[in-house]
């Protein structure tokens, strides 16, 4: 068995090619298993990303002790070479927002259009993920030295890639505070303590056992030298003397109804991410979200279809993988009876309904 | 046809190299609509797969009166849908001591993984393997399986065993 991630799982060799070219945006996990799909059944696939290499979050997020990276590597290799996907890095989709908007933007240097993809594809899936984060909404979050869980843990992943213009955040010998308790919160207090922080302190709002990344997890961080405060709410960041850097977090401690205060250089708030595809409205997302589609996974752009955490906010690589599948096969089928002038047939209830115990389309 | 190559294949997983992703339960929830293996959270919030480990004496086989379950040539414990009639005692569910033979509300009402038999027809292995993010999961040979086991994998396979097996 070869060592890779095989997203090409459904087939040894591609079927002959069939004409039909497909755009994927983002090669996140829901992106390269789409392409994997497609790539088998003798589409053309052509996947773009933002950044320097195919991967998404597996590999930009979430650190290497979890997700080997040449695992990943090997499958995007066999997808390139066996399967035929072109990979165009370091390509932004340009959407209407500004550039320099989410983490790594700053590496893309060719930017095109969604309309010009459409033009020349038969079907665009856009499978970007959701990478802007959510703030605490608390004074003070505007300081140096606060960081968000992804602004935080890219650049320790991107920097192997490009040193130019990315910089690790500086923790070695200091006081790193960590707000949140799911995966990326346990991710970004590894990776401190890997990289030298003095101290690594996890404040949470709730309980040990309601931590979404499971008490399990909590324990392991405890034993590698991190302390827990739980039932802990921030109310505000307090700046150091020149007004511009972090000092400490004053947050309330609901255990003893009590203001404290906890000095702290560095505060990475971890407590998720909101999806940011290009063109939002125009693609009309909630009404895919809440299954007001006719065709599943379709957008109300004809031909454009969406998958992963873009569509469902911020979820779990399995998820994504599932959703990149499922949208993968629906553009498959919609081209079909396009094809032959029957896209009235579809039967969506018969495609949408996901059988009891299997991973529910959009939790 | 009870005999096979060797002593056949199976799955393993070493649960050390598992973060939980669910990758393994969605490839085949999509491959068969209900997924042959399952995540199951444990006590303390870790997230971990469920899967039948083609057991050489399987318990199953051994307590469906239907002859239901056979192994096939490769090893695999497989379910014949035909034969099983779904009943109602559900021993087979009952009788696997690692919580893989699953009850549904649909067809025979039961369910195990069969090692991807449509595909090993095909030359493919389990799509879980082939996708697991980590490389937690293999499709090994059974004569292999003590070479894989390392220290960490046995601690974290004793945490899953404690989580299927409550102590009373
Ligand atoms: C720190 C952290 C830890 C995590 N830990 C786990 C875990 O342990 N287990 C688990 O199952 N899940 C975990 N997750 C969640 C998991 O990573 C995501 O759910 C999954 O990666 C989503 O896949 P996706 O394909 O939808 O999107 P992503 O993986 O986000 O991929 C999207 C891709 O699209 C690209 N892109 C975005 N916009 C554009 C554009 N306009 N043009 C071109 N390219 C674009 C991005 O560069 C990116 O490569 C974690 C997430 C984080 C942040
Ligand atoms: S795909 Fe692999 S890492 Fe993910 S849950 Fe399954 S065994 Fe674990
Ligand atoms: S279903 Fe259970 S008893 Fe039967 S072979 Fe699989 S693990 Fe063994």
């Amino acid at each position: 068995m070869s060592n890779a991630m095989n997203f090409a799982f459904m087939r040894e060799e591609p079927a002959p090619p069939n004409g039909r070219r497909v755009a994927i945006i983002g090669a996140g996990p829901s992106g390269l298993a789409a392409a994997g799909y497609l790539g088998c059944l003798g589409y053309q696939v052509e996947v773009y990303d933002k950044l320097p290499k195919p991967g998404g979050l597996m590999l930009f997020g979430i650190p290497g002790h979890r997700i080997p990276a040449d695992r990943i590597q090997r499958g995007v290799f066999t997808l390139s070479r066996k399967f035929g996907v072109n990979f165009h890095n370091k390509t932004k989709i340009c959407c209407s927002a500004p550039l320099h908007e989410e983490e790594g933007d700053h590496f893309s240097c060719d930017i095109r259009g969604l309309g010009e993809l459409v033009e020349d594809h038969d079907a665009v899936i856009i499978c970007s993920g959701a990478w802007k984060s959510r703030k605490l909404g608390i004074p003070g979050e505007q300081l140096k030295g606060v960081y968000s869980g992804l602004e935080f843990l890219f650049p320790i992943r991107a920097v192997k890639y490009a040193t130019s213009n990315v910089s690790v955040p500086p923790v070695e010998g200091r006081t790193v505070v960590v707000i949140g308790a799911g995966h990326s919160a346990m991710d970004v207090a590894h990776s401190a303590k890997a990289l030298g922080a003095k101290r690594v302190v996890m404040v949470y709002r709730r309980t040990k056992k309601e931590a979404p990344a499971g008490s399990y997890e909590v324990d392991r961080l405890i034993d590698a030298g991190c302390e827990w405060l739980e039932r802990r709410t921030p109310l505000r960041i307090v700046a150091d003397e020149t007004g511009q850097h972090v000092a400490a977090m004053e947050m309330a401690d609901a255990n003893t109804g009590e203001t404290e205060v906890l000095p702290a250089d560095v505060i990475v708030t971890s407590i998720g991410e909101i999806p940011t595809p290009p063109f939002q409205k125009e693609l009309g997302l909630e009404n895919v979200r809440k299954g007001e589609v006719r065709w599943l996974h379709m957008t109300s752009i004809e031909n454009v279809f969406v998958a992963g955490d873009v569509l469902t906010g911020p979820s779990k690589i399995g998820k994504a993988v599932y959703s990149g599948l499922r949208a993968a096969r629906s553009l498959t089928n919609w081209l079909d009876l396009k094809a032959q002038h029957r896209e009235n047939e579809y039967n969506y209830d018969a495609d949408v309904i996901t059988r009891p115990g299997a991973p529910s389309e959009q939790r | 046809m009870s005999e096979c190559h060797g002593r056949g294949k199976t799955l393993h997983i070493d649960y050390s190299k598992c973060i939980g992703c669910e990758t393994c339960e969605a490839v085949c929830g999509f491959l068969y609509d209900t997924p042959r293996i399952a995540m199951a959270r444990t006590n303390d919030g870790q997230m971990i797969p469920i899967y039948c480990q083609h057991c050489e004496h399987a318990h199953c086989m051994k307590v469906c009166n239907r002859g239901a379950l056979m192994r096939d040539r490769d090893g695999a414990v497989v379910l014949q849908p035909m034969l099983c009639r779904g009943c109602e005692t559900r021993n087979c569910v009952i009788a696997c001591p690692y919580a893989a033979f699953f009850a549904t509300d649909r067809g025979v009402a039961v369910r195990k993984c069969d090692l991807c038999a449509g595909r090993r027809a095909v030359g493919l292995g389990p799509a879980c393997a082939e996708m697991c993010p980590c490389g937690a999961i293999r499709f090994a040979d059974r004569d292999e399986l003590d070479e894989l086991e390392t220290e960490a994998s046995r601690e974290a396979r004793d945490r899953v065993l404690a989580h299927i097996r409550p102590k009373k």
